[in-house]
This record gives C-alpha cells, sequence and structure tokens, in this order.
C-alpha cells in the first residue's frame, strides 16, 4: 500500500482521546463499585440448595464462623467422591466434617481470647445440598458442644428445585 | 475568571498516554479480579447447647409442630409428614407444608407466633435441600404482590438423629 503523504505545513493527525478515556473511566467506576474486596470464606465446591425465603442478611453478622461441607466435583459439577468434607477449615486443608471437633474448640478458645463470646458467634454452615442430614446435625452438636449456639443454614435464593 | 488567551497558532497539550496506560492496567485487573456470584441467604436458627430450652416449671404454652421428614435409601425424600399427615413429595408437597402451616397459626405476625416452634426430624441420610425447603416451608412464604416475606414461625428445632438412622 502506498504510504499517505502527510500534507506539507499542515499540523500533526491527532486522534480525538476524549471519548474513549470517558468510556473507559465509566468501566472502571462500574468495576470498583462492583468489586467485593472482602475476604469471603465461601468455597466453590459447596453447591447450596436453593430456597425462595433465602434472602441475603439485611444486617451484617459481627462475628461469624463459616463451615463448608461439600463434596470433591469434577468440572462438570458432577461429585467424584460420596464422602462430604468440611473445606477450607484447617490451615486450608479438608477434613471430615465429624473430626472437626477439635479444631472448632480451638476456634472457640480463639473467639473467647479475643473477648468474643462463641455463643454471639453466628456459625453459617454452607452445607451442599446432597449433604446427609444427619451429618450437619452431628457438625452441629460439635458446634455446641464447643459454645457455640447461633447458627445460619445458607441457601441461594432463587425458587425450589 | 479571566480566561487564558492562546497565542496563535500553539496548542497546550499534555500527554496523556501514561494515564492511559494506567488506566487500562486498573480496567483489566477490576475484570480479573471480578467474581460474579449468585446471592445467598440464610435461615438463622438459635440452637443452644442443652437442647432442652424449656425446664420442668416452664411448660411451653404450644406443643412443638412436628415436621416429619423420611428419605429412600439413596437419600432423596420419601414423605414429608406433618404431624401424621403424609403430604407427599416435591415442590407441591412443601407447598402444602406452607398452607397447613398458616392454618396452624391463623395469622401471620401475630405475637402467639413467637412461642410456636417447628420441631423437624429428618433421617440420617436425606439430602440436606430437603431440610432447607422444610425450614423454609414453615418459616414463611414470599408475598407475590410486594415481594417482602410474610414470616410464620420463626422458632424452628431439630430433633437429634436416631441412632438406628444413623446405623443404616
Amino acid at each position: 500500500m502506498a504510504k499517505r503523504e502527510r500534507p506539507s505545513g499542515s499540523p500533526d493527525a491527532e486522534v480525538d482521546m476524549t471519548p474513549m478515556i470517558d468510556i473507559v473511566f465509566q468501566l472502571i467506576a462500574f468495576f470498583a463499585v462492583i468489586t467485593n474486596f472482602e475476604e469471603t470464606q465461601a468455597d466453590e465446591r459447596v453447591k447450596l440448595p436453593r430456597d425462595t425465603l433465602a434472602k441475603p442478611p439485611e444486617v451484617k453478622v459481627e462475628h461469624q464462623l463459616v463451615l463448608n461441607v461439600g463434596f470433591y466435583r469434577d468440572m462438570k459439577g458432577e461429585k467424584t467422591d460420596t464422602q462430604p468434607w468440611l473445606f477450607n477449615f484447617v490451615n486450608g486443608e479438608p477434613v471430615l466434617p465429624l473430626s472437626a471437633g477439635a479444631q472448632l474448640k480451638k476456634e472457640s478458645v480463639l473467639f473467647k481470647n479475643k473477648g468474643i463470646d462463641p455463643a454471639k458467634v453466628t456459625v453459617k454452615v454452607r452445607a451442599d445440598a446432597e449433604v446427609q442430614t444427619g451429618i450437619v446435625q452431628e457438625l452441629i452438636k460439635l458446634c455446641q458442644n464447643s459454645g457455640f449456639e447461633t447458627f445460619a443454614m445458607s441457601a441461594m435464593s432463587g425458587p425450589d428445585e | 475568571m479571566a480566561r487564558r488567551k492562546q497565542s496563535k497558532g500553539e496548542k497546550l497539550e499534555t500527554n496523556m498516554s501514561a494515564m492511559i496506560d494506567i488506566v487500562f492496567q486498573l480496567l483489566i485487573f477490576f475484570m480479573i479480579t471480578l467474581q460474579i456470584s449468585e446471592p445467598e441467604g440464610d435461615f438463622n436458627i438459635n440452637m443452644p447447647a442443652n437442647g432442652q430450652p424449656t425446664s420442668s416449671d416452664e411448660i411451653p404454652p404450644f406443643p412443638d409442630i412436628k415436621v416429619k421428614l423420611q428419605a429412600n435409601p439413596d437419600g432423596t425424600l420419601a414423605g414429608l409428614f406433618f404431624g401424621q399427615r403424609n403430604l407427599g413429595i416435591g415442590p407441591a408437597a412443601f407447598e402444602q407444608l406452607n398452607i397447613e402451616i398458616l392454618k396452624v397459626i391463623g395469622r401471620p405476625g401475630d405475637p402467639i407466633t413467637k412461642d410456636m416452634a417447628v420441631e423437624i426430624d429428618a433421617d440420617y441420610n436425606l439430602h440436606f435441600s430437603n431440610v432447607i425447603n422444610a425450614v423454609g416451608a414453615c418459616t414463611g412464604r414470599v408475598d407475590k404482590r410486594s415481594g417482602n416475606i410474610v414470616k410464620y414461625i420463626e422458632k424452628i428445632k431439630f430433633k437429634p438423629p436416631t441412632p438406628q438412622a444413623a446405623a443404616g
């Protein structure tokens, strides 16, 4: 292709950047607003049950302990193992839900050391839709033995499956 | 404010390339760190350690409403029982449970509902989603017109899993 020659004596060809910068700033503002920088302790392996009544809490819980009970799943979301695990609990390692008693006692002591009564701490149970109810109940019992009394069971907002 | 006069033929220019570089970096950072997650809700349940909040001298004004969930061996729901009545399975059963609870409380928001409690007795191997749906059906319903939650009974109790069921 022949190079177009710049007419002599005319000013440099300039691209007007203003609209682009406007749009880019709009995008940045949008992403900055919707980005949640809070450290969430939710584990994506847990496929929560759905219920229409599960609405996000209006008041933020002050102190909470999150328990993610779920299964190992493949890329399609199918269970690869029937054994449920407590994810992201002890140093990020999964543990068996029924052997979490010692760690729950440690968590309780940690809260006490911070001057927080464990009974005031909300234990957020993020249990997979397919976890056996008995396992969740036994996990709650372990929490109760460690002094926790307030529980919140998580579910996705939306119509039942 | 006095307007500054521009001298003829000269144009003031700022070098925008550095700013555009940074702005694009920021844009890419926000786009990558964005996590799209569905909104999550909670059902709050107060369960003291001793399990029996009522002492012998304190008789509850209303007996607990019993809701039983029976499971098939594969963990799916085999039957939802309200007292002795079998409400069946599937979403229709939970809707029926919601209607039955409304019949018991009479009027939503009545102060007497504060003294009422539902005891959920679920089989050990039942999928947890059924329990959540039962808790949802007992807690209230979403008003179709306003979209607000109409609360029925907030006190939910769980019957401890039976050892026989745990073994099986």
